[in-house]
């Protein structure tokens, strides 16, 4: 079961220096905050509420099985005030979003800081780049 | 001579009546009279940049009402522990990994007496500081939407506050959770053994003509100081003192005194700026629901918390 959760091959792993500041309501002791890696599949979920507004997506690798994972964003007034809303993602979207990866491999990623001074991870949803 | 210029006039003319209705036709239609206003609902405040070299009016006299954000760039939100005090070893950098059993070495550490450190022990935040726990392992009351309490809504995420003076109350309203405070200013005294509130009991007067000065006892010792575990007792009194500087701004200073748990009085917020927002700024709501907490910890804290440090 376990090997079924760790990050498909599709999934391209970058290694990046993040030195933003991370402000999140649960930290980050669960997240790998030195990589990012990009969630590219089908939205299938988008749950805006407390604590954390989170989004679902199916990724499918080559051989066609699929992996349900979740990209944990922060609270919705925080993302409000970033430019999100109820309405960034529906279900059938086809998204790509940069995150950093859970420790554990399991499939989840974290969007970390919603400092409106921070920079923005890329998130393409239907191939355009979200620019709230 | 007259005849040409006529004609010239006529082309003029034509040209721009030609060029204005294109214009008209290219231009992305507008409703007549349409300017965009800004939505009035959910506002959003401005980034601490939108606020440098503004101008202000001086400030009224013994007038504190108003609407008051915490521009988030000013460090309103306070992950790591109650903002003159962040259990980190250096400003936003060493330290937010956690897993130390305690806070030696960080910048400016508490003066805790010995039960306070064991009462510190006890707390597991999830915010990341140096005792930081994934937060599947945290047991910070507010993770399963118990009340934030007082005055931790300020020691953790001061957004929006909405201050209204009436003759003998000043009532407080925070965003963060939907709290509201009742201070009285009938000059009541304190009460001398109060049933613990998580919000406490609360008197205010003014000082001078621009400093309100609160007084809070009667703390429920459930709920936490700040998001890195910091304790209190039921023995807590808190001082908020609200300085207004001009018209548009004031400062903040919160001192916790509790010599049960810590040996000297210490500043959570010191001079902290508070920004006044427009009389129409509609304050978005930020609610803790125990089934969406549920929901989150069920689909994403329980997932990413490492294997084998899952609760038991």
């Amino acid at each position: 079961m376990k090997n079924q959760l760790r990050i498909p091959p599709l999934l391209w792993i970058a290694v990046l220096a993040i030195s933003a500041p991370l402000f999140a309501h649960h930290g980050n002791a669960a997240y790998d905050t030195e990589k990012s890696l990009n969630v590219k599949g089908t939205v299938t979920g988008y749950v805006w509420a407390n604590p954390h507004v989170f989004v679902k997506v199916d990724v499918k690798d080559e051989s066609g099985s699929v992996a349900h994972w979740i990209v944990e964003a922060q609270n919705p007034v925080s993302m409000m005030q970033i430019g999100w809303s109820k309405d960034t993602f529906k279900p059938g979207d086809e998204v790509e979003i940069d995150a950093m990866p859970a420790k554990n491999g399991n499939p989840v990623a974290f969007l970390g800081s919603s400092s409106p001074t921070a920079t923005r991870r890329r998130i393409v949803i239907n191939g355009k780049q979200f620019q709230p | 001579m007259f005849k040409r210029g006529l004609f010239s006039a006529i082309a003029v003319f034509t040209g721009l009546t030609l060029s204005l209705s294109l214009n008209a036709q290219t231009a992305p239609p507008k409703a007549a009279g349409a300017e965009t206003k800004p939505d009035p609902w959910n506002s959003i405040p401005p980034i601490k940049p939108a606020y440098a070299g503004r101008k202000s009016a001086p400030a009224p006299i013994r007038d504190i009402s108003g609407i008051w954000d915490a521009a988030e760039a000013d460090g309103g939100r306070q992950p790591s522990g109650a903002l003159e005090h962040p259990a980190l070893i250096k400003p936003r950098g060493q330290g937010v990994e956690g897993g130390r059993p305690d806070e030696t070495g960080i910048m400016r550490p508490l003066p805790f007496t010995p039960a306070g450190l064991e009462a510190l022990k006890a707390n597991k935040p999830s915010g990341p500081s140096v005792r930081q726990v994934p937060s599947a392992l945290a047991n910070d009351p507010v993770d399963q939407c118990d009340p934030i309490g007082f005055p931790r809504m300020e020691l953790f995420e001061i957004r929006t506050i909405e201050l209204v003076q009436t003759a003998n109350q000043v009532v407080y309203l925070n965003q963060f959770y939907g709290n509201w405070r009742v201070i009285w200013t009938d000059g009541r005294e304190l009460p001398k053994d109060p049933e613990p509130r998580w919000n406490g009991y609360s008197v205010g007067k003014w000082v001078d003509d621009y400093t309100f000065v609160i007084e809070t006892v009667g703390l429920n010792p459930r709920s936490w100081l700040d998001h890195a575990g910091r304790p209190h007792s039921e023995d807590l009194r808190v001082e908020e003192r609200f300085h207004r500087i001009d018209h548009d701004n004031m400062e903040l200073t919160v001192t916790i005194i509790d010599p049960k748990m810590y040996t000297e009085p210490w500043q959570g917020l010191s001079k902290f700026p508070l920004h006044l927002q427009p009389p129409g700024f509609d304050i978005s709501e930020l609610i803790c629901s125990p089934v969406d907490m549920a929901e989150y910890n069920r689909q994403v804290g329980s997932v990413v918390a490492t294997p084998g440090d899952q609760k038991k």
